[in-house]
Parts: structure tokens; C-alpha cells; sequence
């Protein structure tokens, strides 16, 4: 789902273009960094790979046809920086030849697909890569990277302001979660296939991680995409805050500031629970 | 797949073709933002803007219906979310979506058949966005056709050995075969990719893209640059002072 030029209201893509840029920024150099210079290339031709194989369909049933979309395809293959650089090439191919997504939307495009996405996919196979549910964690890497980047772009929408009935969202989200299984079934079979043909080509993360601490985290990234749909109309701990510490007069440096000021608050308190957290378990 | 069209038309010559890519790039980010935040009197609005682009695509010598025809791609995705918004009582903006899309796509359009891709991200290099996206989306649309013309001939070399013969096989055999070709083709890229890199190597490649032509930013394209983002502007203030009534 590439969002065209239009759709979003001013502050909602000044924001993620000013959150895109800088992370695209660091991750270029991480990329090219980390590797050899063979990086360059590799990437290109992937992010090529990933346009040819919409060209390949597969049958899903009852005469229609999906395709690959590659998110986490990708990053399990080539490491989740490395894709998310191949998705926002990919993404601003898009926007400039093929007329697919705005060009002022394309900080929201790279965010939802190429950043959000494309980590959202790799943490399931990053926990549970290398323990028995590797075949789950393949599958779940696919569904959740379209999953989280569709509900992202969805509520992305729904704060610009563009109206939509509640049963219009249930059926949206109804087509993401179709799309997410196809995805995570196409992910699935190619990367089995790719290990059977040339199994160096696939990624084997080294860690073994709790699975308490996976399970959060999936929670977490599902709670955080799916949960702005169903975020409660009664005002937050933030809101609260600032309704009583100042009036609606006060012009919006003060609320603004109000605003980060709570925000830092919850970081700082969560920041010592972590501490806390961390210490008990080393002692 | 055949993207030659922007090739050929990005290869002409007129005035607005021997711009600087930098201007280019700047008039297109004043144009957009003018344009997504205009409500009042948008009608008024969009038609002026219109009218300046199709003028624009007529001063560079390109066929203006084709470049009409083609910014309608945007258009099944907006008009889906334009009739979801007119089924919730607000046709002003299912109008909005639909007029805003359509000429911001036109825009690009007329950014990117004046100037060729390698030109464009040499220019947005310049500009200081990182180089190493830039590289790999100049791979990218260098081997867009070469991969693609590899993946539509491994389904005619699939077909002509009967995989649409469907009927013969079990109901999981399609999906499977599509995996197994989409698997064979990420590891023909793959391997592309390093013979690619290593001829590059051999003809002397040292991490980057030279362009045939030094882009030089002269005094025409800093005027082409002001006048191009100040038309619009002006066609959008002149719009909404002038017609009150309009909401």
C-alpha cells in the first residue's frame, strides 16, 4: 500500500519524513560500513529482484493470484539494514518512475515499509531462527512485516483525517490479514526452497533468546502497530497532565513543550524500571 | 514492463530539459507542498496548477495527453479512497484526494521525463542525500529490465513445460513451482550481482557514477528555480483572495 501525495495531512508527513531522513541517513552508513564494496551492487540487483518477482504469480485459490512483496524476504537474506536500505531504493524508484506513492508521502512509504517493515519481519526469525520453530518463525516474519507496515499506513491515515466508518477499518484490516498469511506462505515456500538450492544464502541467527522475551517483544511491535486503531477516546496520562497543568488558551510552544516534557517523564521512568530489571537479574 | 517511454522523452531537448536537476527538484518541493495544503477555493487552485503543468509539458516539446494519460496510474488507488470517504458523508475531500494525487503525480511526472534518472540522482547526490541509497537505486533501475526479462522468461520456459496444464497436477504443485522459480531467481541474482561488481571492478569502477556531463548550477537555473516556485505560490494566493465565496 504506497500512499500517494494528497492523502496525508501536512503534520502527519513532515513528521515521518524528518523521522525517515536521519534513519535512512544512519543506516546508509551502517550498510556501507558494514560490508565490502560488493555491497553496492548486491543491493541494487536485489531491490530489482524484488520488482521482477511481482511478474511471478501465485495461485492462491479460487482464480486470483498474489504476489511476493519482499520486506522480509529481504532481510533475511541480506540482514534487516542492508533491506531496509534495498526498500527505500526501492520505494523511491517507485515514486519517481512508476508514479507508485508521493514523493512528499515518501518518509511515511519508507517508514511503514522500509523501516517498521522490514524490522518487524526480521524479529520473529531473529528470536526463533534458530530454534525448532524456524519454519513458524519464517512464516510469522512475512505476515507480520506486511501486517504492521499496512495497519501502520492505515492509521497513518485515519490521523490525516480521511473518514472511514468502523466497518470500513474491520474490512481493511480483514484484506491486511489475508495479504499478511500470503505473504508469510510466499516468504515461507521461496526460503525453503532458496535452502534447499543454495542454503549460504539464507541468514542463521546465532542467538537463542528466551522465550518470554520474544513473546513480549512480538506483543510489543502488535500492541504498538495494531493498538493506535483501538487507542481509547478517554485522554492518556499525557493529555491528563497537560489539561490540568495549563489552559486551552496557552499558545502551542507551551503545549508542545508540556507535551515532551510528559514524554521524557514516561522514558525517564521506564529507563529506571530497566535499570531496576537489569540489576535484580544479574545479582 | 516497458518504462522506455520515460527514457525517450527524458532525452529531448528544450529549455526545461537543460535545466539544472537542483532546480528541478526545488520548484517540485515548493509545487507539492503548495499544492497538498490548499482547501480553500481548491478547485479554482488545482485548475491553475494544471493548466501551469500542462503548459510546462507542452514548453518541453512532450506529447501533453500521453503525460495525462499516464499520471492516471495514481488514480485507481485514490479513487477506491476517494468513494470510501464519499461513503462517509465527505465529498469535498473525496474530491480533494482524488484532484491532489493526480496533479502531484503529474508533477513528478514532468520532473522526471525532463530529466533522465542518472542525471536526477546525480543531482539529488549534490543536494546531500546519502550517495550509497542513490548508488543502489541506480543499480536498481539500471537492472530493473534485466531481471525482469529473466523472471517473464523462466514463466514462459514454466509454461511451455505445462504449468498452466492445472488440472493435471495436485492443488499445492503451482504455488510450490512458484517458490522453487522465485527461489532459482534470487540466486541468479545474486550471483549476477557479483559478476556485475567484478566487471565493474575491471573497467575501473571506484564506488561511484561519473556522469558524461559536469552539472553546473549557472544564473538561468537559479531564476528557472524562483520563477517555478513562485508561480504556483502566486496562482494559489490569487486563487483564495480572489475568489471569497468559494469555501
Amino acid at each position: 500500500m504506497h500512499i500517494p501525495d494528497g492523502f496525508l495531512s501536512a503534520p502527519v508527513w513532515i513528521t515521518l519524513d524528518a523521522a525517515a531522513v536521519p534513519t535512512v541517513g544512519y543506516l546508509a552508513r551502517r550498510a556501507q560500513r558494514g560490508f565490502e564494496q560488493t555491497q553496492a551492487p548486491l543491493l541494487g540487483v536485489m531491490g530489482a529482484f524484488v520488482f521482477a518477482a511481482q511478474m511471478i504469480n501465485f495461485p492462491v485459490g479460487a482464480g486470483t493470484t498474489g504476489h511476493l512483496l519482499g520486506g522480509a524476504l529481504l532481510a533475511m537474506t541480506l540482514g534487516p539494514v542492508s533491506a531496509s536500505i534495498v526498500m527505500t531504493a526501492i520505494l523511491a524508484i517507485q515514486a519517481l518512475v512508476f508514479q507508485d506513492g508521493g514523493v512528499l508521502a515518501l518518509g511515511a512509504n519508507i517508514v511503514n515499509m522500509a523501516l517498521v517493515g522490514v524490522l518487524a519481519g526480521y524479529l520473529p526469525f531473529s528470536l526463533w531462527g534458530a530454534t525448532r520453530w524456524r519454519r513458524f518463525a519464517l512464516f510469522a516474519g512475512g505476515a507480520l512485516s506486511v501486517l504492521v507496515s499496512a495497519v501502520l499506513a492505515l492509521s497513518e491515515l485515519l490521523i490525516s483525517g480521511v473518514p472511514m466508518s468502523g466497518r470500513m477499518v474491520g474490512i481493511s484490516v480483514g484484506v491486511f490479514l489475508i495479504s499478511a498469511v500470503l505473504e508469510g506462505a510466499i516468504t515461507l515456500a521461496v526460503l525453503e526452497s532458496l535452502e534447499r538450492i543454495q542454503p549460504m544464502l539464507v541468514r542463521r541467527p546465532a542467538g537463542r533468546p528466551s522465550r518470554v522475551l520474544g513473546a513480549l517483544a512480538v506483543a510489543a511491535v502488535l500492541l504498538a502497530s495494531v493498538g493506535v486503531l483501538f487507542a481509547s477516546e478517554a485522554p492518556d496520562a499525557i493529555q491528563r497532565l497537560t489539561h490540568q497543568t495549563i489552559t486551552e488558551a496557552s499558545g502551542w510552544p507551551v503545549k508542545s513543550l508540556t507535551g515532551l516534557a510528559g514524554i521524557a517523564l514516561i522514558y525517564g521512568a521506564c529507563l529506571l524500571l530497566a535499570r531496576v530489571a537489569a540489576r535484580n537479574r544479574s545479582v | 514492463m516497458h518504462h522506455d517511454v520515460l527514457e525517450r522523452w527524458s532525452q529531448g531537448n528544450s529549455p526545461l530539459h537543460r535545466r539544472d536537476p537542483r532546480a528541478k527538484v526545488a520548484a517540485l518541493l515548493v509545487f507539492l507542498p503548495a499544492l497538498a495544503t490548499a482547501h480553500r477555493a481548491l478547485a479554482f487552485t488545482a485548475g491553475g496548477m494544471l493548466m501551469l503543468l500542462a503548459g510546462a509539458f507542452i514548453w518541453a516539446r512532450l506529447p501533453l495527453a500521453r503525460a495525462l494519460a499516464r499520471s492516471a496510474l495514481v488514480l485507481p488507488f485514490a479513487i477506491v479512497f476517494a468513494l470510501i470517504t464519499w461513503a462517509a458523508g465527505d465529498a469535498g475531500r473525496a474530491i480533494s484526494l482524488v484532484v491532489k494525487s493526480y496533479l502531484s503525480a503529474l508533477a513528478v511526472l514532468l520532473v522526471v521525463s525532463t530529466t533522465p534518472l542518472p542525471v536526477l540522482l546525480r543531482g539529488l547526490e549534490l543536494t546531500g542525500t546519502p550517495q550509497f541509497v542513490l548508488l543502489v537505486a541506480q543499480f536498481l533501475y539500471r537492472y530493473l529490465f534485466v531481471i525482469g526479462g529473466e523472471a517473464q522468461q523462466m514463466s514462459r520456459a514454466a509454461a511451455a513445460r505445462g504449468a498452466s496444464a492445472r488440472k493435471l497436477m495436485a492443488r499445492s504443485t503451482p504455488f510450490r513451482a512458484a517458490a522453487g522459480a522465485l527461489a532459482v531467481l534470487f540466486a541468479r541474482s545474486y550471483a549476477r550481482a557479483e559478476h556485475i561488481h567484478r566487471a565493474m571492478l575491471a573497467r575501473g569502477f571506484q564506488g561511484h557514477f561519473q556522469t558524461l556531463k559536469n552539472l553546473r548550477f549557472r544564473r538561468s537555473d537559479a531564476a528557472f528555480a524562483l520563477l517555478a516556485s513562485l508561480i504556483p505560490l502566486a496562482v494559489r494566493i490569487a486563487m483564495e483572495k480572489a475568489i471569497p465565496w468559494a469555501r
